[in-house]
């Protein structure tokens, strides 16, 4: 038999067209996330500056995301969407280069991730002023900030808070032992059971990591008593759970406030800010996780969930 | 929660997924088929591309290296171990260590998914040509075949076999590898994984993790029909 080197040959074009394949059709290498849109309006006056959005990478960035894109289109403004950009360190680099002119950033991870800060402010107003201060310092500033946080909170079954008229944290301490879950890290953190212990004098506490299931399954399979959680967590649309008030604020402040480079809130004026404003305003608790849950649990895409929650409240 | 609170959004009836979905059970049907179109199939798409240039580069790099050190045993030894020693390092730490240097870009992951390609093809290329019998080679330089014509005609086609096996086992490991990616760029079917473990929903990361498995059968099913009919003559042999 004859060795033949055409197919050998063959052999090197196949693993050739392989590669040439790929880079004829990597055209669109782009990173874009879920949600990317550009305004497909035409009627984009000349007079207003165009707009690009990012936001980080998760449901309710997306979201919000969303919803000030769309607002601000409504109004005429030529926005560009980039969702699923990065963590927060990434997404303020995103920010400081020029890449994005504004996104939505959480007042209290602003003043810890970006600025470094210790420790938290006594109140969301102390929070979002002592933020906007050093974003000011920065090149940038924030717009006004939403009514809701999304902060770490302890959550019990609805029928647990209900027997033992639990209504905030430290009425855990009216239970026997009690066993809460977080993740791992939670054991140690200073907003963690030691917080715990010193805010609220919580001692009958048994401490169950968590790793890689979801808190509410462990409340609903009564794996635990009480949970560490986030505060706009879908499932809390659910009805399900209670979550805990948080008077000593161990958990700090979350809210939401866009952050905004410095010379584009000064060209946009008055309209772009009240624009934006206008949409964070509405953002409540209520509202935030009522989006959240429809995007997570029911899967409906972000972009029709804010568009239905924009149109509901006149904000198009 | 907030004291802020004055504000009184109206809040739409947003509708509902299927129970199935609400419920978030083991795995729906109908969310697979929603969301084919604008999640799985441009993800699927992502995975190939992000494999193939992985192979594709890897085999290119390691084909070169493989015909140097056939001749040359000190380049063996030598490029062997470099290979070697990338192969060692943890998936997500060599992800890690080279954002800071090539940011968060499909550079960073090809560089990652090229470097585990290396050692496997790398060897194998070698294995399949060190396995030429002498006779043959003898035969060869006996009909006057030069170096170049003996390597094409003689050593590459019965190094073959060897060399794809090493292309099959490349691509699935591949495959596998590259769901990993997501963590440096949302592509590939690693972001539903990724995004379905983060918001405990079970379909996602399921659906995304099949595919991921059908892509590594399909792809060596398919190198095995490429093998079978670049070199026949195996079959032949082993039929007979």
């Amino acid at each position: 038999m004859k060795p033949s080197w055409r197919r050998l040959l063959g052999l090197l074009v196949v693993m050739s067209a392989l590669v040439l394949a790929v880079v004829g059709c990597g055209g669109d290498d782009e990173a874009a996330g879920e949600g990317t849109t550009s305004a497909d309006t035409a009627d984009v006056t000349s007079d207003k500056p165009t707009i690009v959005i990012g936001t980080k990478n998760f449901p309710e960035q997306f979201i919000l995301g969303e919803l000030y894109a769309q607002a601000l289109e409504a109004k005429g403004y030529d926005v560009t969407l980039k969702s699923n950009i990065g963590s927060t360190e990434i997404i303020d680099k995103a920010l400081t280069s020029g890449k994005i002119d504004l996104y939505p950033e959480y007042t209290g991870t602003a003043l810890t991730v970006v600025f470094g800060a210790q420790g938290s402010a006594e109140s969301a107003e102390a929070t979002y002023e002592a933020a906007k201060e050093k974003y000011e310092a920065r090149g940038q500033t924030l717009f006004a900030m939403t009514p809701f946080s999304d902060s770490d909170a302890i959550a019990v079954r609805k029928s647990t808070a209900e027997e033992n008229g639990l209504t905030s944290v430290g009425d855990l301490k009216t239970l026997g032992t009690f066993k809460l879950g977080g993740q791992p890290e939670f054991r140690t953190r200073a907003q963690g059971l030691p917080g715990l212990r010193r805010n609220y004098g919580l001692t009958n506490v048994k401490f169950v990591p968590f790793a890689g299931i979801s808190p509410y399954e462990a409340l609903d399979q009564e794996k635990v008593d009480a949970a560490a959680i986030f505060s706009t967590d879908p499932p809390l649309g659910t009805g399900k759970y209670v979550v805990l008030e948080d008077p000593e604020a161990q958990f700090g402040f979350q809210n939401v406030a866009p952050v905004v480079d410095r010379e584009l809130a000064d060209r946009g004026g008055d309209e772009l800010r009240e624009t934006i404003d206008a949409v964070s305003e509405m953002l409540t608790d209520e509202a935030i996780i009522a989006m959240n849950k429809a995007v997570v649990l029911d899967q409906r895409p972000a972009k029709e969930v804010a568009r239905e929650f924009l149109e509901a409240n006149q904000l198009t | 929660m907030t004291a802020l609170a004055q504000a009184q959004p109206v809040i739409p009836d947003f509708g509902r997924g299927s129970d199935c979905v609400r419920e978030n059970r083991t795995f729906c049907w109908d969310w697979v088929r929603d969301h084919w179109d604008d999640t799985l199939q441009p993800r699927l798409l992502e995975h190939v591309e992000l494999t193939a240039y992985a192979v594709g580069i890897g085999f290119a790099i390691a084909f070169v290296a493989a015909l140097v050190a056939y001749r040359h045993r000190s380049f063996e030894g030598a490029f062997g171990f470099t290979s070697e020693l990338l192969y060692t390092i943890p998936s997500l730490a060599l992800f890690q260590l080279l954002v800071p240097v090539t940011g968060l870009t499909i550079t960073t992951v090809e560089i990652a998914l090229v470097s585990y390609t290396l050692l496997i093809l790398f060897r194998n290329v070698v294995a399949g040509l060190r396995a030429v019998p002498d006779d043959v080679l003898e035969a060869a330089r006996g009909m006057g075949f030069t170096r170049a014509q003996t390597l094409l005609r003689v050593e590459l086609p019965l190094a073959a076999p060897s060399i794809l096996a090493g292309v099959r086992i490349a691509a699935v490991s591949t495959i596998s590898l590259a769901t990993i990616a997501a963590f440096v760029l949302p592509e590939g079917l690693g972001q539903p994984i990724l995004d379905g473990l983060r918001t405990f929903f079970k379909t996602k990361f399921i659906a995304a993790g099949a595919l991921a498995v059908a892509l590594a059968i399909a792809t060596d099913a398919l190198l095995v029909l490429v093998q079978r009919s670049l070199t026949p003559w195996t079959r032949a042999s082993r039929a007979g």
